[in-house]
């Protein structure tokens, strides 16, 4: 109802038809807005994972909102809480795992706390020194789900989708063996140990290890695993040697297994097949014996020294070992003597026959074998004999060798284990001579030969006294004698005696003399015919003439 | 207080909102078009309160996600960070840097739902024909006007960070879901405060007055 006041200056508007109006445009700005908010809420909501609880005994590392969980390094899921147990004696983790993954938590998957870990194997979980600790993931093989989840203080070793074998080695100890020693095969690295465990009974160690694909082929039924630790010095016809698989096992201990050498082709042996941890290589390659044969040997010298493990040896090389070592009485004359078991790998003997197949025959044919024994024994001489094996401890040990001035000997081979014919040792040997030379030195006169030392020597004695005695003399009477000569004679000769001013006179005498003879012989000289004339008048002197 | 005036629509013309031309109706039930610029000639702008209540349901919508969902997704070495707005208002406040805080709070959270509250207000006074506070509500209505251009700051400065921060591999930001909902929260404000027509305000005051006459 506008005012009727009339501007006649105001211009009036066109006309145009009216068009219709739209009113409810405009809404579609609000129903767009709500349609995206509710499809990303929806899709947010779909694509949400499940939510974990792992239970942990502390929480070192992780951090609500800053920890993943990742599996082979690609993250699963991000910690969203960490809270307390309700008896403040354990650490619960909430994860979310992304819907993706969420087929991954079955009932057997593993979480663990990943950190820097340096061994001295190596150093693993580097990364987490720059991006924290992470919690790792192993899926299992089941496919029941779950949802919490008892976190594992120590990474598995291995993860379950590595090829390769696992196999468990026997050992007595454990040594200097820890997870993630190493496996040598021919000083390649090719596995881990990646448990180990005490053994049902208690009475050894169970070591699984884990050797990688493709090496695991190499481990065959015939393998040979030893302890690969430590260093193995030996000293050789060669000089110095020393062995060890690589300085990581030298400092971690590690284990190596081969083939013995002279093994045919063996079939791969099967996962989880169990063997033998030998304690050095000579041991694990060692021909395990099958040609065992067990003597009895009966000395009658003192054993001390022998002991159960001695090597027996023939011709210098080891052939058996002593198993026994024990006194027995002879029931016929009461007598006691040493009893000695053995035992012969007779194998080692015969391995180089031409053909081995004989050798291997002669294990199963024991009257053959008997025979063989029994000619060595009758034609060659084939003996056994203690010997020292070291002059300084006095061990002894069993040798086995030909005496072909021994008395004859037989076995009865129908006693079991039978006797095998024996020498006295070489030591008791020299012991009796030594004695016999004892008792000879013994029967020597040697108390007599004593006095009549004793007796020249008191004569000795008289000798000298008297030379001593004479010498006194000398000294006493001689001597002051000899001094007054020495005097007198002195004095003789002395420049004021009678007897040197005699001589000076007397010389003078003679130089006058001298000198009258020589005018004489001037004068001849002169007047050669005075001598017939004689001096006549004096003849006018040459002063005269002048 | 100012119903006594004499006002265009009072006086049964309509002033031309493009070039300000006071023109009369060419006929009461459709005014035609200005004769000096051509532009329609409105008395009141059409569905104001209508178009302005869509808007700012739409907005209100919006305001929900762009407040869960995080603005910024910063990847270092160390994990993935998802911040929404109150993760980062908290994270200066427990820095602490309050100040910053609070300015964030303000400029992200308050005056955007303000903002909302403000023009819901100003319609439902509208539309219940309320004739008390017209100066003041014509204060608020420009105050939300003016305030609404600011709210873009945090999309600003979202964007920078996301476009400079790419220190791959060590660092980078990139842009959360949210960032999007809040450009619509302030977009979407900024235009239901356009389509109000603040002559609603005081036509309620005014139509009394009119009636009588």
């Amino acid at each position: 109802m506008p005012e009727n006041t009339d501007f006649p200056s105001v211009p009036s508007a066109t006309s145009v038809p009216k068009r219709r109006t739209h009113p409810s445009v405009v809404w579609i700005i609000p129903l767009v807005a709500a349609a995206v908010g509710v499809g990303i809420a929806i899709q947010r909501i779909t694509s949400e994972g499940p939510t974990i609880s792992i239970v942990f005994k502390s929480a070192e590392g992780i951090e609500a909102g800053k920890t993943f969980v990742k599996y082979k390094d690609v993250n699963i899921g991000q910690v969203t809480a960490v809270t307390l147990s309700e008896d403040f004696s354990k650490v619960i983790v909430t994860a979310k795992i992304a819907k993706h993954a969420e087929a991954l938590l079955v009932e057997d998957a593993k979480f663990w706390v990943v950190q820097p870990r340096v061994t001295l194997s190596g150093v693993s979980g580097l990364g987490t020194l720059l991006a924290g600790n992470y919690i790792g993931f192993e899926v299992g093989g089941s496919t029941k789900k779950r949802r919490e989840y008892v976190g594992l203080e120590v990474p598995p070793p291995i993860t379950v989708g590595e090829p390769g074998r696992q196999f468990v080695l026997r050992s007595k100890d454990l040594g200097s063996l820890g997870i993630g020693s190493p496996i040598y095969y021919r000083r390649l690295q090719v596995g881990d140990v990646i448990a180990y465990d005490l053994s049902e009974e208690g009475k050894g160690i169970d070591i699984k290890v884990f050797v990688y694909a493709p090496y695991d082929r190499y481990v065959t039924t015939s393998t040979r695993f030893w302890n690969a630790g430590g260093v193995d010095v030996s000293f050789g016809a060669q000089g110095f040697e020393v062995r060890t698989e690589s300085v990581i096992s030298l400092l971690a201990g590690g284990i190596a297994f081969d083939a013995p050498p002279l093994e045919t082709a063996a079939e791969p042996a099967a996962a989880n097949a169990s063997f033998t941890l030998y304690d050095d290589r000579v041991a694990a390659m060692a021909k395990p014996e099958r040609m065992v044969a067990h003597y009895v040997l009966h000395f009658s010298e003192s054993l001390r020294g022998l002991s159960a493990g001695a090597p027996v040896t023939f011709l210098g090389l080891p052939v058996g070992e002593v198993t026994n070592v024990s006194l027995e009485m002879e029931p016929q004359t009461f007598a006691i003597r040493g009893r000695v078991e053995a035992a012969f790998y007779l194998e080692r003997m015969l391995a180089h026959l031409q053909q081995p197949a004989a050798a291997v025959g002669l294990a199963d044919k024991v009257n053959e074998r008997h025979a063989l024994v029994q000619r060595l024994i009758d034609e060659r001489g084939l003996r056994a004999q203690l010997r020292s094996g070291s002059l300084v401890t006095g061990q002894l040990y069993v040798a086995i060798d030909y005496f072909p001035d021994a008395a004859k000997a037989s076995i009865d081979w129908t006693r079991d284990p039978p006797e095998f014919p024996v020498v006295p040792s070489t030591v008791a040997d020299l012991e009796a001579r030594l004695t016999a030379i004892l008792a000879k030195l013994e029967k020597l006169q040697v108390a007599e030969i004593g006095a009549d030392v004793r007796k020249s020597l008191a004569e000795l004695t008289k000798t000298l006294a008297a030379a001593d005695a004479l010498v006194k003399h000398l000294d006493t009477e001689v001597t002051p004698e000899v001094r007054a000569a020495i005097a007198d004679a002195r004095r003789a000769l002395g420049p004021d005696s009678a007897l040197q001013l005699d001589a000076r006179s007397a010389l003078q005498e003679v130089s006058q003399a001298a000198r009258a003879l020589r005018v004489l012989a001037d004068y001849l000289e002169r007047n050669p015919s005075s001598l017939l004339r004689g001096k006549g008048a004096p003849a006018p002197s040459p002063e005269e003439h002048k | 207080m100012i119903g006594g005036v004499l006002t265009a629509a009072r006086a049964g013309f309509i002033c031309c909102e493009a070039c300000g031309l006071l023109a009369r109706p060419a006929e009461p039930g459709a005014p035609g078009h200005c004769p000096r610029c051509g532009e329609e000639l409105v008395s009141r702008r059409h569905n104001a309160i209508q178009r302005t209540w869509a808007l700012i349901i739409a907005a209100a919508i919006c305001y929900i996600p762009a407040n869960v969902f995080p603005v910024m997704k910063t990847t270092t070495v160390t994990g993935v960070d998802d911040d929404t707005i109150l993760d980062g208002v908290v994270l200066l406040y427990t820095t602490g840097s309050w100040p910053l805080a609070l300015i964030v709070l303000i400029a992200s959270v308050i005056i955007p739902l303000a903002k909302l509250l403000a023009l819901g207000f100003l319609l439902v006074s509208v539309q219940r024909g309320s004739v008390a506070n017209t100066h003041d509500r014509t204060r608020l209505y420009h105050l939300v006007e003016f305030v609404g251009r600011w709210s873009m700051l945090d999309v600003f400065v979202d964007t920078f960070t996301v476009a400079l921060i790419q220190l791959q591999p060590l660092m980078s930001v990139a842009p959360g879901p949210g960032v999007l909902f809040f450009a619509a929260v302030v977009v979407l404000t900024m235009l239901a405060a356009a389509s109000f027509d603040p002559r609603l305000i005081w036509d309620a005051g005014a139509a009394p007055e009119g009636s009588h006459a």
